[in-house]
């Protein structure tokens, strides 16, 4: 492409030194191939300058002198190795060199504009290449946030939640239909909620609530007695914001490592109060001091120790502590 | 005669869905139903079932530390919403792994295979069980024992050191010493390998636990514990030890 870009300009160039100027066909053809082909090779070489001055508004001045020196260099270099080769071609032609040398006005002319065009086509090349950097960049962003966020979802829906709820479906199926559509009810208004939101939002704590006595009804359904929960808001603190589904992990935990491994009964207590100025929560269960804690504990906590420090730029918003079979965490909310 | 069946599972709907799908089922009658591994254990113990619907996620002792604590398991047909336990189960020869929810006829087809191997009275070559090794990688948390009048789960962190004797392993814990019939390499591969490093062919310690090292002879060395007990050092796990140290 790039060649034959060039053999055209020569082939342009010839014409015109023959048809306009009058020169003889051999001194016109010999004339541009060897300016051509000069200015060519310089043009390649000019290539790798040309990526490491990128175009800025930041040193423009920088940008303009740079470009100035590279250009009175290429037009120098150019001028002086094309004299140096025709006067070896055509030493013995006086006449063809004094005309040559009338000519070089207007050789720097062209050279100048012809180092403008390539210029802006060197530019045109880097700029559209960093474009397409830039869309791929853009697009590994994009599916990085997606991962995040399903990642997140994936956190959110224990899999294996779902799949006991589901067995507990089917058994209701067969002996309380009734109960079976409730639980189905329960699981979709659930699993709605908790795909609607994305990891920014916050929203009042009556409606988490409203979602966290669905995870609780659905676990009641499949552990009975042994899953007892108490949640004790009063009416300022449910219209105060937090961020969405942090407590469900909290409840979560606390299903998991008290009633999946116990077999006595486990209460899960929740209180919240506004107290100076901030949302204060705290929520107790017992469990069974017996079972040896599983590996994996604590990353949902320290996920959301996280969250919190991301949202309100805080460290000390999260406290818990494990004595005596009770667990009890903490959790403050400042207004948002 | 009818084929005597025990469940253990942990959730009741889940139970009431078995026994469900099971009346349509002859040949069988269900001899009990436990909601957790240490009473399921003493229920296999009790009735000496043919056939038992085991779960895995439970209270106390999951299903698989449950099997292991049996001399002769009944036949198992595995129910659980985990489905990478699967490759675990088979290599254990259970009959049949159910993932929840399941479908009547897959449970008639579980329940056939049962009766088939129950038929031809093909003892079920439960060996593998103690030898198998698991290739899930899985790390323990906890190590479930038996001694002559309790059941006794050691958390993973509890135990001091590990000794080989013969075809058992010896657990030593601050709490007491305890037989089990496992090999080394068994815990040397599902033990924390942070936590724990193999000093020597009869020995893994707990790293935690280490509180000097002590030439012996010439090229032999000594770990004493911080309890005081001394073991011999090999010379592989010297070099495994130095690294495990950082020393």
């Amino acid at each position: 492409m790039y060649l034959l870009a060039w053999m055209l300009v020569s082939g342009i160039q010839a014409g015109i030194l023959v048809f306009y100027i009058r020169l003889e066909a051999l001194h016109a053809v010999t004339d541009s191939i060897v300016f051509n082909t000069l200015f060519f090779l310089i043009a390649l070489v000019v290539w790798y300058p040309v990526r490491y001055i990128p175009l800025s508004n930041k040193n423009i001045f920088f940008v303009v002198l740079n470009l100035l020196a590279l250009g009175i260099l290429v037009i120098v270099v150019w001028m002086s190795a094309g004299f140096f080769i025709m006067k070896t071609i055509f030493s013995d032609d006086e006449a063809f060199m004094q005309s040559l040398l009338l000519s070089v006005p207007y050789r720097i002319i062209s050279g100048i504009l012809l180092f403008i065009v390539m210029l802006m086509v060197y530019y045109l090349i880097v700029y559209s290449r960093n474009l397409k950097e830039r869309i791929q960049n853009e697009a590994g962003l994009k599916a990085l946030v997606k991962e995040a966020e399903l990642n997140l979802l994936k956190s959110q829906i224990n899999p294996h939640f779902l799949f006991n709820s589901l067995n507990s479906v089917s058994s209701l199926t067969l002996h309380d239909p009734a109960g079976a559509s409730e639980m189905i009810i329960k699981l979709s208004d659930f699993l709605r909620y908790s795909l609607k939101y994305t990891e920014k939002d916050k929203n009042p704590l009556k409606d988490e609530m409203e979602n966290i006595r669905r995870y609780l009804d659905i676990e009641k359904v499949r552990f009975g007695e042994k899953l007892q929960f108490f949640i004790d808001c009063d009416k300022p603190s449910e219209t105060w914001f937090v961020p969405n589904m942090i407590l469900q992990p909290l409840f979560e935990n606390a299903v998991k490592h008290g009633v999946y491994e116990s077999t006595e009964p486990v209460t899960i207590d929740m209180k919240c109060r506004i107290e100076k100025g901030m949302l204060g929560i705290r929520i107790t269960n017992n469990f069974d001091q017996d079972s040896p804690g599983r590996r994996g504990a604590g990353i949902g906590l320290k996920n959301i120790r996280e969250r919190l420090r991301l949202i309100y730029g805080r460290e000390d918003l999260m406290h818990f502590r494990k004595e005596d079979g009770s667990f009890t965490i903490n959790l403050f909310f400042p207004i948002s | 005669m009818n084929h005597k069946i025990l469940i253990i599972e942990d959730e009741e709907p889940a139970r009431m869905l078995l026994k469900q799908y099971l009346a349509g089922i002859t040949g069988l009658e269900i001899a009990g139903e436990y909601a957790d591994g240490f009473s399921g254990l003493k229920g296999i113990q009790d009735h000496k079932p043919d056939l038992v619907f085991l779960d895995v996620q439970m209270p106390k002792l999951n299903g698989f530390e449950m099997l292991e604590l049996l001399d002769e398991p009944p036949e198992i047909i595995f129910t659980t919403a985990y489905d990478q336990y699967a490759i675990k189960a088979f290599e254990l020869n259970a009959v049949d792994y159910l993932l929840k929810p399941f479908p009547e006829e897959r449970l008639r087809e579980a329940v056939n295979k049962a009766f088939e191997r129950l038929r031809v009275k093909k003892k079920t070559a439960y060996t593998g069980l103690r030898e198998h090794i698991d290739k899930t990688g899985e790390i323990l948390s906890r190590v479930v024992v038996k001694t002559r009048n309790e059941i006794k789960v050691i958390p993973a962190d509890q135990i001091l050191y590990i000794e080989a004797q013969d075809d058992y392993v010896m657990i030593y814990t601050p709490s007491g010493k305890y037989l089990k019939q496992k090999t080394m390499k068994y815990y040397e591969d599902h033990l924390g390998k942070d936590e724990f490093v193999r000093v020597h062919r009869s020995y893994i310690v707990r790293t935690d636990q280490i509180s000097r090292l002590e030439p012996y002879e010439k090229n032999v060395w000594l770990v004493v514990l911080k309890g005081g007990q001394k073991i011999p050092v090999s010379r592989s796990g010297y070099g495994l030890l130095r690294e495990v140290l950082d020393i």
